[in-house]
């Protein structure tokens, strides 16, 4: 898939990028708020565990400890029947399920004078029945064991360390002692319930808050009572157990639930981020629930797995249908984009397609075909403007073939002279002329200039040259000559038009010569010895301005060899893109630097090409006359 | 060409300033109608800053010198440049128009 080029799939990929990152965003804040919620929840609920499970195990030790007090009466009431007695401890054991094992064990020498007397009723390990037992003898010399005498020494009720019993139950337990006292106050015996520390082990394994959690109990000095692992009860304290954990809280959790503590520890255990929940049992022991968080969040994480999974997926249906309900919407695009290529390879009358939407894409379609509409118009307009300028272009062209025509191009091939001309107009047609007639030894000739360019001056210059050739040929002086022609041109002449002259009339055998100038750039005259100036003349008037002006004629007498250069003002306002203009002074020293043997043709051309140079490029802006005349 | 007409009276000042040539000869026409139609006697056109003038040119001062003088009016040309009075001698216009 090319994103740069389908503009559907960027689209779609920018808003799936803005999804993408709101979700993300979403799940990261909900991870954190979760995970800190979680933790509290877990530890919420690890210690309604621990709070419930000290309920029960409370309830157990006050039931094993009333079944032992309540009898207390009964038993001292019943000293002498020695069957009862063991009837007593049967009672209590077959009455409370959670007591494997009840002795009433008296002072030595107490009970009728016996060194041992001590019925005892126990079920037995392996065999599950209740047997009754007379407990003591000198292999087992109670009254030197802690269960019979510490509460003997405090006076008191005592619940003793876990131990194994090797007298009777051959089993772990922990017993319950209480004193028995006469009417004295003096104690005259022990009276105890055993609970299993192995049933108690069994029960604390069922509290599991979560899958890996565990219980533990333990005694007054640290030793367990009661541990998953049941090789650690009465071989390990909690101490040891802390002794083997890198993570020292473990140590300072064991003191805190010696000294009776309620409360939570986080701790690592072997590297498992863990925390415990513990607190005390009536009788002084101490219990505590372990927790892995890894437990607690691999539930978490199951569902922030399948959250991951769904949102990828939610997150690919979604690109793929924005990319192609854009691609629906945006389809007119591309046939928007079909046609105008089809309009802009030349086919102006492709169809755009229609929409069936108010929207952006039907103003898109509108100016399209605005545009369309627009173009066939402007090419049908081009098409009748193009045709018309062409008309005018070849019109133009044949006038110009008919004013070129004008100019005589037959220049007189004689020894005596040698005379060329040529016009450049700025325009198809122009305003300039030249004209020369020889007759014998008379050379006349003329070079002129009409007021403006283009066709207009083109009309007056054919008037002009038509008028010359006319009054040219009555042999009159050369005055009369440009009188009749200005007033033949002054006649209807509305639009004020006129033409600056400058004609002449050379005797090539003497090298007299008549000129009038009307109006004209002064001439060049360039002496045999190569010596450039300009003719003077009286300027008179341009003809065509007022009919009867009194034109003057002079004379002047050439020598041999004497060159004259005729020019129009095209020459010497020649402007370069600077608007400097090529000048008169430019053009005395160009014809000061021509050779005077120069053949006039090769001289009009020379002069052209100077003002070429000079000009650089630069759009011609009037008609160029120029004519050279030699006299050899 | 700029060309800047006030009026005192019946007289007219015009200020005529840089280049007119060919490209502009049709809007100098324009611009010197109001002197074509009015009633001015008198036309002072101060010339100090007029840079150049074509053929087109002299035609349209000759145009206006006729109209001015055919309601009996005087018009005069000021403070020409020598390179452009240069141009109305050549061409003999400083005989029909009033340079001073």
């Amino acid at each position: 898939m090319n994103w740069q080029k389908s503009f559907s799939s960027r689209l779609s990929l920018f808003v799936l990028l803005i999804a993408s990152g709101l979700m993300l965003g979403v799940a990261i804040l909900l991870g954190l708020f979760s995970s800190s919620s979680i933790r509290q929840v877990s530890r919420n609920m690890a210690q309604q565990h621990l709070n419930r499970s000290i309920l029960e195990i409370e309830q157990v030790i006050t039931e094993v400890e009333r079944a032992v007090d309540n009898l207390d009466w009964v038993v001292l009431q019943n000293l002498d029947d020695e069957k009862f007695l063991y009837q007593v401890t049967r009672e209590i054991v077959q009455a409370n399920p959670n007591i494997v094992g009840s002795a009433i064990a008296f002072e030595p020498g107490y009970y009728k004078g016996r060194k041992y007397f001590s019925p005892y009723s126990y079920i037995g390990d392996q065999t599950h029945e209740l047997r009754s037992i007379q407990l003591g003898n000198e292999d087992y010399d109670y009254p030197t064991l802690d269960w019979y005498q510490i509460p003997k020494l405090l006076g008191k009720p005592y619940w003793s360390e876990p131990y194994y019993d090797d007298g009777g139950g051959g089993q772990r337990m922990s017993t319950y002692s209480m004193p028995l006292k006469d009417e004295d106050g003096k104690i005259i015996g022990i009276m105890t319930a055993d609970i299993s520390l192995d049933w108690l082990s069994d029960w604390v394994n069922s509290i599991r808050p979560y899958r890996n959690s565990f219980t533990m109990m333990i005694g007054r000095n640290g030793s367990f009572i009661a541990h998953p692992d049941s090789t650690k009860v009465l071989n390990e304290t909690i101490f040891t157990v802390a002794m083997d954990l890198p993570d020292t809280t473990a140590f300072q959790l064991g003191k805190d639930m010696l000294a009776g503590k309620r409360g939570m520890q986080r701790f690592s255990l072997n590297g498992k981020d863990s925390f415990m929940v513990y607190g005390p049992i009536s009788n002084g022991w101490s219990m505590g629930i372990v927790n892995l968080y890894g437990d607690i969040f691999s539930s978490v994480r199951r569902f922030n797995m399948f959250l991951v999974i769904t949102l990828l997926l939610g997150l690919i249906g979604m690109f793929i249908g924005c990319r192609n309900m854009i691609r629906r919407l945006t389809m007119p695009i591309v046939e928007f984009t079909n046609s105008a290529m089809t309009i802009a390879k030349g086919n102006f009358q492709a169809m755009i397609p229609e929409v069936e939407t108010q929207d952006e894409l039907k103003k898109l379609r509108d100016s399209l075909d605005y545009m369309q509409r627009s173009i066939n118009e402007y090419i049908g307009e081009l098409k009748t403007t193009t045709a018309s300028n062409e008309r005018y272009e070849s019109e133009l062209n044949i006038a110009r073939e008919i004013q070129m025509s004008m100019l005589p191009q037959n220049f007189p091939q004689r020894e005596d002279c040698s005379l060329f001309a040529m016009v450049q107009p700025a325009k198809e047609v122009g305003g300039d002329l030249y004209d020369f007639v020889d007759v014998g030894d008379s050379l006349f000739f003329l070079v002129g200039d009409v007021s403006g360019k283009g066709v207009p001056a083109a009309l007056f210059m054919a008037i002009a040259r038509a008028a010359f050739r006319f009054i040219g040929a009555l042999g009159l002086p050369m005055r009369e000559v440009v009188r009749r022609v200005n007033d033949c041109l002054c006649d209807g002449n509305t639009n004020e038009m006129f033409v600056t002259l400058f004609a002449a009339c050379l005797d090539l055998k003497t090298g007299d010569m008549v000129y009038c100038n009307a109006g004209h750039n002064p001439i060049v005259l360039i002496g045999p010895d190569g010596k450039s100036s300009f003719l003077q003349a009286k300027p008179n008037l341009a003809a065509g301005l007022f009919e009867g002006f009194p034109y003057e004629d002079e004379q002047i007498h050439l020598e041999r060899g004497t060159r004259l250069v005729l020019y129009t003002d095209g020459v010497t306002e020649a402007e370069r893109s600077d608007k400097v203009q090529y000048g008169e002074e430019k053009l005395l020293k160009w014809a000061a630097g021509l050779n005077p043997l120069t053949s006039s043709h090769a001289a009009v051309q020379d002069l052209f090409a100077h003002v070429k140079k000079f000009t650089a490029g630069a759009d011609q802006n009037d008609d160029i006359t120029i004519m050279s005349l030699l006299w050899k | 060409m700029n060309v800047t007409i006030t009026e005192e009276g019946a007289k007219a000042l015009v200020k005529l300033e840089g280049r007119l040539d060919t490209t502009n000869a049709d809007q100098f026409q324009k611009d010197i109608t109001p002197l074509m139609t009015g009633t001015h006697q008198e036309i002072d056109i101060d010339c100090t800053d007029m840079e150049y003038t074509s053929s087109q040119g002299l035609r349209m001062f000759l145009m206006l010198q006729k109209t001015v003088s055919a309601r009996g009016a005087k018009m005069m040309l000021r403070n020409m440049k020598p390179h452009v009075k240069e141009v109305f001698d050549i061409t003999g216009f400083s005989h029909i128009i009033t340079i001073i």
